[in-house]
């Protein structure tokens, strides 16, 4: 985390990822026991659940997105940073830059018709829990404007010159 | 003017070479090839959205996660450990032997070569380095080069995601690994064999007869496992979606019932950083998504088959060619986006030259697998030499014979098909 930042702002963010984790564990643990009624209810007691495949598959998606929007750092990301880890701190800088600003501008730029996707999804409902899509897929809309703030807080790091989140090639979260 | 899709390929690159996870930087540089083609930007989304919301087979990539985090969490590592101390201690080279034998049977639970190397690695590289037995940098080696087996034995993550690319059964492909990932648990063992004779390295006392009957009946539950796993999903009760929870879930009730080894504070930490490494694959997809869409209506695979028709390669001659240009890339980049971005443009013309997509799939993962052992960029160096701290090149100088025989077995795989299809046709494969 930044040092310089006010010690409140510090623990609000830090509440608030807490929260943003206890969400997480939340998506996680209900995928895991909706697989595990899935099978008990199609294999033990003969009577397949429906629900089950979309309660799953709708936890994945709000997991992966709502993982990247509020848990991943940038270096619990996988990236190729082979280049960007032999020069030197002022061309990370340069890099960082330039790679969060175009992140910001292509993501802005597409903001509009992504919301008005979703909100065309608002027509469709899912099969067994007759859900309506726009509620299930803002997530994505969450995600982009998350990408956003975050990307211009890097980019804006970068451009006075802090360091920029550090680089650690070996993280738990690059599993396979 | 350069076309818009090369356009779309600069912008990749550069984003990711500026540093930009690889996952954003491919929705970037889609984003920015709808922008320059004036096509709907919120294509995007849409294909991110659809893609996961219609990929259940992928669903097994986090419980796998999850049930590998379980296992290294809980005393079970452990005591699989002691188990083949008793099987192969007692030969020249045995934690040598250990090692690889652990990560045999690791791997019929476990579909991640980093899971394995961290789990067993923990515990194997401190066994082997007391009293200085074994030089450290032997240890990380054989402990990195041994985990690779862990994704080619099913269950496995990479074979998940190939079977999304390339539309073939995840069932035929674990079984196609089964017999590819025991050879080169052989050919690990082999090599560790002569370099334990030249050196001289230690043989394990052997353990006491009557300690036997209790280490295995310890073992016991960590060895059912894999038993559980696969009888279910090849006695057709699961789906191997089904099968990646029921690991979980049977891993969970072995750690917390059976060994006692985890609390719900633990619980809760697995749960979180299962869910972190499933977010961090889940982006790369999700980027691979928007692109491959991009590559499809570029009609990349299709100039790519044209282009190689030129050449009026063999299936085998293309299956080289293949591998040549994956054991290059796999020193570049990490396995997922190989599997998710490259893979897919290679398939088409694989299957016009007829060769199989099961014998396939199994080549291109044994492939990325070796390709986490090979610098500059083997995501298994460099846990193994965060582990030891020692430096990467010299864990790199003593894993060089071990990769040098995988590559040999990842040729007798490729030349001959039937070490790969013989076990699916016999579960009825009709390929």
């Amino acid at each position: 985390m930044d040092p310089v930042k006010p010690s409140n702002t510090l623990s609000i963010g830090s509440w608030l990822r807490k929260r943003a984790e206890n969400v997480i564990v939340a998506l996680f643990a209900i995928m895991f026991i909706s697989f595990l009624l899935q099978i008990a209810f199609r294999y033990v007691l003969d009577r397949p659940l429906g629900w089950t495949d979309e309660v799953v598959v709708l936890c994945w998606v709000w997991l992966v997105l709502w993982g990247a929007a509020f848990i991943l750092s940038d270096k619990d990301e996988i990236r190729f940073d082979i280049v960007y880890e032999l020069v030197s701190p002022r061309a990370r800088h340069t890099f960082t830059l330039i790679s969060s600003l175009a992140l910001v501008v292509l993501f802005a730029v597409s903001l509009p018709a992504a919301w008005g996707y979703v909100l065309f999804m608002k027509r469709e409902k899912s099969a067994y829990l007759g859900m309506r899509f726009d509620y299930l897929y803002s997530i994505y809309v969450i995600f982009a404007i998350a990408c956003i703030v975050k990307h211009g807080w890097i980019a804006w790091n970068a451009f006075r010159g802090r360091e920029s989140p550090e680089v650690d090639v070996l993280d738990e979260s690059e599993r396979i | 003017m350069p076309s818009h899709f090369t356009l779309c390929i600069i912008v990749l690159i550069a984003l990711a070479l500026f540093g930009l996870p690889i996952g954003l930087s491919m929705i970037c540089a889609s984003v920015f090839y709808l922008l320059v083609a004036g096509l709907d930007l919120g294509t995007a989304g849409e294909q991110i959205l659809n893609g996961l919301f219609n990929s259940y087979v992928l669903l097994a990539v986090p419980l796998f996660i999850l049930a590998a985090d379980l296992m290294n969490s809980g005393s079970l590592t452990d005591r699989l450990l002691k188990f083949c101390l008793v099987l192969v201690g007692r030969f020249r080279g045995g934690l040598g032997h250990v090692n690889v034998v652990a990560n045999i049977i690791f791997a019929g639970m476990s579909g991640s070569a980093i899971a394995d190397a961290v789990g067993i690695g923990k515990i194997i590289i401190g066994m082997m380095t007391r009293n200085g037995k074994y030089p450290i940098e032997y240890a990380a080696a054989i402990t990195a080069s041994a985990a690779i087996i862990g994704p080619i034995i099913p269950p496995s993550i990479p074979m998940v995601v190939y079977a999304l690319v390339s539309d073939t059964s995840i069932g035929y492909l674990f079984l196609g690994g089964v017999i590819p990932g025991l050879l080169l648990g052989v050919a690990f063992m082999i090599m560790n064999t002569v370099i334990a004779r030249r050196r001289n390295y230690p043989v394990e006392p052997p353990v006491p007869m009557r300690e036997i009957p209790r280490i295995t009946l310890d073992a016991f539950p960590a060895l059912m496992l894999p038993v559980v796993l696969l009888f279910g999903i090849y006695g057709g009760v699961m789906t191997p979606t089904e099968g990646a929870a029921a690991a979980a879930a049977y891993a969970l009730l072995a750690s917390s019932l059976i060994y006692r080894s985890i609390s719900l504070k633990q619980l809760y930490a697995i749960l979180l950083s299962s869910a972190k490494s499933t977010t961090s694959v889940g982006m790369l997809i999700a980027g691979a998504l928007v692109f491959n869409y991009v590559v499809t209506i570029e009609n990349v695979p299709l100039s790519v088959q044209h282009f190689i028709a030129g050449f009026h390669l063999t299936a085998l001659g293309y299956l080289l060619l293949v591998n040549a240009i994956l054991l290059f890339l796999g020193c570049l980049l990490e396995g997922t986006t190989i599997l998710l971005v490259i893979v897919p443009i290679m398939i088409p013309t694989a299957k016009a030259l007829g060769i199989d997509l099961v014998h396939f799939g199994v080549v291109v993962v044994v492939n990325i697998m070796i390709g986490l052992l090979t610098p500059p960029f083997g995501l298994l160096l460099f846990v193994v030499a965060n582990m030891t701290k020692k430096p990467l090149m010299s864990i790199v100088r003593e894993a060089t014979p071990f990769i040098f025989v995988a590559i040999v077995v990842l040729a007798i795989i490729s030349f001959v098909p039937q070490t790969v299809l013989w076990l699916p046709r016999v579960m009825g494969y009709k390929g």
